[in-house]
């Protein structure tokens, strides 16, 4: 920790400079006189200034959240497999939430609480999609572990099958439960949903908090199966608890900004490089400052930029590039 | 002591122990010798409960490995298996360090401090100690892992085809180091391997497997015995002596000259039981 402390300390401030100009930087911008003198429009212009930064502060926790869940689970789902190339993005958790929520509004009546309560909707969802992740991953990371390009494929049929599947649910149901799906699942970075932000924060600490007691278990985790049950560990029921972890923190990530695939691949990979550590609790630490500055400071410039594009698709740029490098050197390697 | 009893393996259709009970000698190195495919490994993975059997039970010390913890089993049997690649970049200390896992758990007392630096010491590693596993040779890997092992602290050791990859010299120097961890440490030692003329020089106790069953097990000088080796390998042996120890020459060529084939027919009587 101590050898690393200067660059942790350095992507805090960068992380801190991005929040800061996510909530001011539209301010320099605006047309109209931001500190008028005369009460009359003072009044409503204070008012009006509170709103935004009220609306921005949500949508910046909503970001950070959200950032800070997708670093660490990737930190520990490439743990799990063993590889630095695959993220629970990549293998198709987030089309799988997506999937969850527009089944629950097919099946279940539009007065249903269910469906009506944000929260409760956002529970029965997240528990669907733990189901559906522990039964699928579980059978196929006990076997195919080795195999990064099978693992790949997967990810690419559970992804597509998913979005496929929601997207013709989507289609036969009635047009109500259609509207309230697409306002469900077509979440964006630019169209968050901070209504959740408050089962969002206290779940976002828990699972940080069982990560963190976690990470002296997968710093020899890291190691590889073997040696990692050489070395006393239980392997298989670690591996499950994790993936139930990573199933929430996937299922409110998404909820809170959608699918933003190659995040985590960029900040993990990002992380270690800087870091040129194995340990688990700074890599966490950094990987998740670097996922807030690559969406907070990239959803500031763009919106300044007037929304000429989306961070999802700067990211998914980047990243995409990154990961095709990752994937020649992988095999340079061998 | 360990003892297996009656362990049973499928894969599918595939049968790959046949109810195998044996029992490991302490204080002695012991090598499991076989065939491809004769279930050397996996005896040792159900042995190290790295690979859950179908059937039958592993004692430590008089006590089933299934009642006892994680933890408990890992500060008592160590197990080395061909190091596939690993995702991390390590020093060759910090791969020592993992050793002691299952002692502290968390954080380093001054206790693990101490054995890390004498398994350094002991492999002779401390001048290299900071250098990271893929810029070393492959002598130096494997004693860097069986670093690790040392640092575990554990009373048995299981090592899987430990000399694969090494060149005689390191194979042999291997083997002397194991030798040395059961004279100056009193440690017990299974390993599995191929080479039977390096097992009969360095190992004590031979148990030979073939077809997932044990054909035969006895001391080094019993083993080295041309009836037991033709059955269990399906080749011909030729044994000859070298200064008071028996070593075995596989050569076709050589071995013919001996005469005619005479194993065969040992070979399908053994399968008509």
């Amino acid at each position: 920790m101590v050898k690393h402390r200067r660059t942790l300390w350095i992507l805090s401030v960068i992380a801190i400079l991005s929040i800061v100009s996510y909530l001011s930087f539209w301010m320099l911008t605006t047309t109209y006189e931001l500190f008028p003198q005369d009460p009359a429009i003072r009044d409503p212009m204070r008012q009006a200034i509170m709103n935004i930064l009220q609306r921005r502060g949500y949508q910046v926790a909503a970001m950070m959240i959200a950032a800070v869940l997708i670093a660490t689970t990737t930190l520990a789902f490439q743990t799990l497999t063993n590889n630095r190339i695959l993220t629970p993005g990549l293998m198709g958790f987030d089309a799988i939430f997506v999937l969850s929520q527009t089944f629950i509004v097919f099946a279940l009546h539009e007065q249903s609480a269910l469906y009506q309560n944000p929260y409760l909707n956002f529970l029965f969802a997240a528990s669907l999609m733990i189901l559906i992740t522990l039964i699928v991953y579980r059978l196929v990371l006990r076997k195919n572990k080795n195999h990064i390009v099978f693992l790949l494929l997967f990810g690419i049929i559970i992804s597509t099958l998913s979005r496929n599947l929601a997207s013709f649910l989507q289609t036969v149901m009635d047009p109500n439960q259609f509207y309230s799906v697409i306002i469900r699942t077509e979440v964006t970075i630019t169209n968050m949903n901070t209504n959740i932000i408050l089962l969002a924060l206290p779940t976002l600490i828990v699972i940080i908090g069982l990560f963190v007691r976690e990470f002296k278990y997968l710093d020899v985790m890291a190691l590889g199966e073997t040696h990692a049950v050489g070395l006393g560990i239980n392997y298989q029921k670690k591996m499950n608890t994790y993936l139930i972890y990573i199933a929430i923190a996937m299922s409110i990530a998404t909820a809170l900004i959608g699918p933003i695939t190659f995040l985590g691949l960029l900040a993990v990979n990002a992380a270690r490089e800087m870091l040129k550590t194995f340990k688990h609790l700074p890599l966490m630490i950094a990987s998740s400052l670097i996922a807030i500055v690559a969406i907070v400071l990239g959803q500031t410039i763009i919106i300044e930029l007037g929304y000429q594009t989306t961070v999802t698709v700067l990211i998914s740029f980047v990243g995409g590039l990154y990961m095709i490098y990752l994937i020649i050197r992988e095999n340079h390697k061998k | 002591m360990i003892e297996v009893k009656n362990i049973y393996q499928a894969y599918g259709e595939q049968e790959v122990l046949k109810n195998v009970s044996i029992t490991i000698p302490e204080e002695k190195i012991t090598a499991i010798i076989g065939a491809n495919g004769a279930g050397k490994s996996t005896l040792l993975g159900v042995i190290s409960r790295l690979i859950k059997q179908k059937s039958g039970d592993v004692f430590l010390d008089q006590k089933n490995i299934k009642d006892m913890h994680n933890n408990e089993i890992a500060k008592t049997l160590s197990i080395l298996k061909q190091a596939n690649t690993m995702m991390i970049r390590l020093t060759i200390e910090e791969l020592v360090t993992f050793g002691r896992f299952p002692h502290h758990r968390s954080r380093l007392k001054t206790e693990d401090v101490e054995k890390i630096n004498e398994a350094l010491h002991y492999m002779d590693l401390e001048d290299i100690k900071h250098k990271y596993l893929d810029e070393l040779s492959g002598g130096q890997r494997q004693r860097a892992f069986i670093a690790m092992i040392l640092a575990q602290d554990t009373k048995y050791i299981l090592l899987d085809e430990p000399l694969n990859n090494l060149d005689i010299k390191y194979a042999i120097e291997m083997m002397m180091i194991l030798k040395r961890l059961v004279t100056d440490l009193k440690k017990t030692i299974v390993l599995v391997m191929h080479d039977i003329n390096i097992a009969a020089a360095y190992a004590d106790y031979i148990i030979a497997l073939k077809d997932g069953q044990v054909i035969e097990e006895g001391s080094a000088e019993y083993m080295m015995d041309k009836n037991i080796l033709d059955i269990v390998f399906n080749h011909n042996f030729c044994i000859a002596g070298f200064r008071g120890k028996k070593i075995c020459l596989y050569h076709n060529d050589i071995a013919y000259e001996e005469g005619p084939n005479p194993p065969l027919k040992i070979i399908q009587d053994y399968f008509k039981e």
